[in-house]
């Protein structure tokens, strides 16, 4: 049952992304609407299998890799789908589907009782530390598929051609808000997973922790992100120079989420 | 049939035009007046600023057109020259396609625009109120509205903008999202601004403020948009607050400099700000395009988005085009049916007639048969007939979907002595 589930969101998922990317392609909102109703039906799946999941929960040993990345995955599309209600930017999935798809690819990878959170760290403590960093990174992928589009937005805009594309892709001032929307609830989110990690990490390993490289790429994530926040909310910055530096800071998560996951041995390997 | 006379933008000068719509307005109970010219069964006024068109079902039609001609003429106090040059006619397939495409706005000033169909619906509307119209010229308007709605959904011909102003609105759209509470600067002027800041109003933009170096003139504009008006001294620091600027001055310099709008985009903490700048020489200096968040458009950059969309619109012509052919052939066909349909009723009405008068005659013999065989010979009788009818009904019923009833039903309108 749960896996047919999963196969399920993943295919509604894949549908999803191709339909965006088409209707960039051929220009049409239409195919990006109904590509905005088989991303929720795929979500309304993946959330039912993280049900089934959490309701034959038996333990931390029930709990595989391939439901926490389903997790990130889960965040992301409720979000997204979230800000469709409120706004009209169905474009925005053409950059959002994709990592969606990525993730319930790299779950499907997973086998659903591979790689487990190691019994002596199960937990309360954990639990909130996996979810909040989640929900946290989640946002900031938010934020940069936005400042992607509003990169494309601005160049077409600032070369005075506008044009079938220009008019397809949300306004710069809409992308904007999705940016700083995603900033401003991600940064405290991860910085709540952070500290319920390290303080965590301060009863079961002490005094001492180990140079974890997923503990030192996600610090230098998040003190990245909180500069870009800080800049935001301080300095004022907007627009085109907020969004380049979100997309790479997205390259940083990239590689702190499955670069080290997949190259470099971590004591984060379960997720 | 169906004829359409009338006479439009392309072909008349506004001089004409003005007299023709004047002289129809005055005229009270036209449509009155027009469906007594003898031939005409139903009749539509469309009368707009660019277009007067009578569209008309008709009988005897060559006399009824040219009848509905001379009415124009007259109304119109038109020359015989210019009646000649002005006034145009179709037939038919030519009359339904021309109402399509009119009522589609392929045949309008701005191709696209949207007023066109509204103006045709009231047109029909009072037609329907006067009792003008019919079963033929009912279901070709409802026609023409669909194969309207479907150009426009189915086609970009009014998808983008194609005056400078639209063009300006729909780039502040892109920029800012919703225009809804958004300030406005006026600098100057120009009617071309005025119009611009009259669209952004419409959209949701509020909070004007004009800047001009003449303050009565500031005033006045700013009354008109409820707004202040603000001295050229004052402009720094209006700047630092307003989303879009319109400019459009006599200046011979720039008003706006560049230094102006990096200093001012510092204090607004970089906050979105759109600038027009429709003025020639430029008011604004191009510099200010270079800073981040600044998006300037001069009348060249408006104007050649506005060639782009114009292009794109005659594009997707092509594509509304097919969309009426279809429209218009569907209609023919219905329209063919119901030429042979009233010959076909008498036909079988005067078949129907025969039969009762003989079965009458034979009703003092058929009294001595059994019922059972009275019911028996007049099932036979009606089926005799039935088949000898079935034969000239099918095939001007075929011939009515190919257009070509015409001859046929004349024949067996003869043949059959339906007209007697």
């Amino acid at each position: 049952m749960e896996g047919i589930l999963f196969a399920a969101a993943l295919f509604c998922c894949a549908l999803a992304t191709a339909g965006y990317l088409l209707s960039l392609l051929v220009r049409r909102v239409a195919l990006a609407k109904i590509s905005t109703w088989i991303l929720a039906a795929g979500f309304m799946l993946l959330t039912l299998d993280l049900l089934v999941a959490a309701v034959h929960w038996t333990g931390w040993s029930s709990f595989g890799s391939r439901h926490f990345l389903s997790i990130y995955a889960w965040v992301i599309a409720g979000i997204y789908l979230g800000l469709q209600l409120k706004t009209k930017t169905r474009l925005l999935g053409a950059f959002i589907a994709p990592f969606i798809l990525l993730f319930l690819i790299a779950a499907a990878g997973q086998g659903s009782d591979r790689n487990l959170v190691p019994s002596q760290w199960q937990g309360g403590l954990t639990t909130l530390h996996l979810v909040l960093a989640i929900a946290g990174e989640a946002l900031f992928v938010l934020a940069s598929a936005a400042g992607a589009m509003l990169l494309i937005q601005n160049n077409l805009l600032k070369n005075k051609k506008p044009g079938p594309l220009g008019r397809l892709l949300p306004s710069l001032g809409d992308l904007d808000q999705i940016n700083h929307f995603g900033l401003l609830w991600g940064f405290p989110l991860l910085t709540l997973g952070m500290i319920g990690g390290a303080v965590y990490a301060a009863f079961v390993w002490g005094g001492s922790w180990p140079a974890d490289p997923k503990v030192v790429w996600s610090f230098a994530v998040w003190v990245f992100y909180g500069f870009l926040l800080h800049q935001r909310l301080a300095i004022g910055w907007k627009g085109s120079r907020m969004a380049v530096l979100s997309c790479l800071g997205l390259s940083f998560f990239l590689l702190s989420a499955l670069g080290i996951r997949f190259c470099l041995a971590t004591v984060h390997n379960f997720i | 049939m169906i004829g359409l006379v009338g006479l439009n933008h392309k072909t008349a000068p506004l001089a004409v035009r003005e007299r023709l719509f004047a002289g129809c307005r005055e005229q009270e109970n036209l449509l009155g007046g027009l469906k007594a010219i003898d031939g005409v069964l139903e009749i539509l006024h469309l009368s707009t600023c660019n277009r007067v068109e009578l569209v008309a079902s008709l009988e005897d039609a060559p006399r009824a057109l040219d009848e509905l001609e001379s009415f124009l003429a007259r109304y119109g106090g038109l020359t015989d020259e210019e009646a000649k040059t002005c006034l145009y006619t179709y037939r038919d397939r030519e009359a339904i396609r021309h109402l399509f495409r009119v009522t589609s706005s392929l045949d309008s000033l701005v191709m696209g625009e949207a007023q066109i169909l509204g103006q045709v619906k009231d047109a029909y509307r009072q037609a329907l109120a006067q009792n003008a119209t019919g079963v033929v010229l009912n279901r070709l308007l409802h026609r023409a509205f669909r194969a309207a709605k479907r150009v426009r959904t189915e086609t970009g011909i009014a998808a983008n903008p194609v005056s400078v102003s639209f063009a300006a609105v729909e780039l502040a759209k892109k920029i800012f999202g919703t225009l809804a509470g958004r300030k406005i600067l006026i600098i100057g002027a120009g009617e071309m601004a005025e119009l611009t800041c009259t669209h952004l109003v419409g959209n949701g933009a509020e909070d004007i403020t004009v800047v001009n170096r003449s303050p009565a003139q500031a005033r006045l504009l700013a009354e008109k948009f409820h707004g202040a008006a603000r001295g050229l001294g004052e402009l720094d620091e209006v700047l630092c607050d307003v989303d879009i600027v319109i400019s459009s001055t006599g200046a011979p310099t720039y008003v706006v400099t560049g230094e102006m709008v990096r200093r001012c985009l510092r204090k607004r903490k970089n906050r979105l700000l759109f600038l027009v700048d429709i003025a020639v020489p430029r008011d604004i200096d191009p510099a200010a395009d270079d800073v981040e968040n600044v998006y300037l458009y001069n009348i060249d950059h408006l104007q050649n988005i506005v060639d782009e969309n114009i292009k794109n619109r005659r594009r997707e012509a092509l594509k509304a085009e097919a969309i009426i052919e279809e429209e218009a052939a569907n209609y023919v066909s219905w329209l063919k049916e119901l030429e042979a349909v009233p010959t076909i009723v008498s036909l079988r009405s005067k078949a129907e007639n025969i039969v009762r008068a003989e079965m009458e005659k034979a009703s003092v013999w058929m009294q001595s048969l059994e019922n059972a065989d009275r019911e028996k010979v007049e099932a036979l009788v009606h089926g005799i007939v039935n088949k000898v009818l079935h034969a000239p009904v099918a095939v001007m019923k075929e011939e009515s979907a190919e257009f070509a009833s015409q001859d046929i039903v004349a024949a067996a309108r003869q043949l059959f002595r339906l007209d007697d």
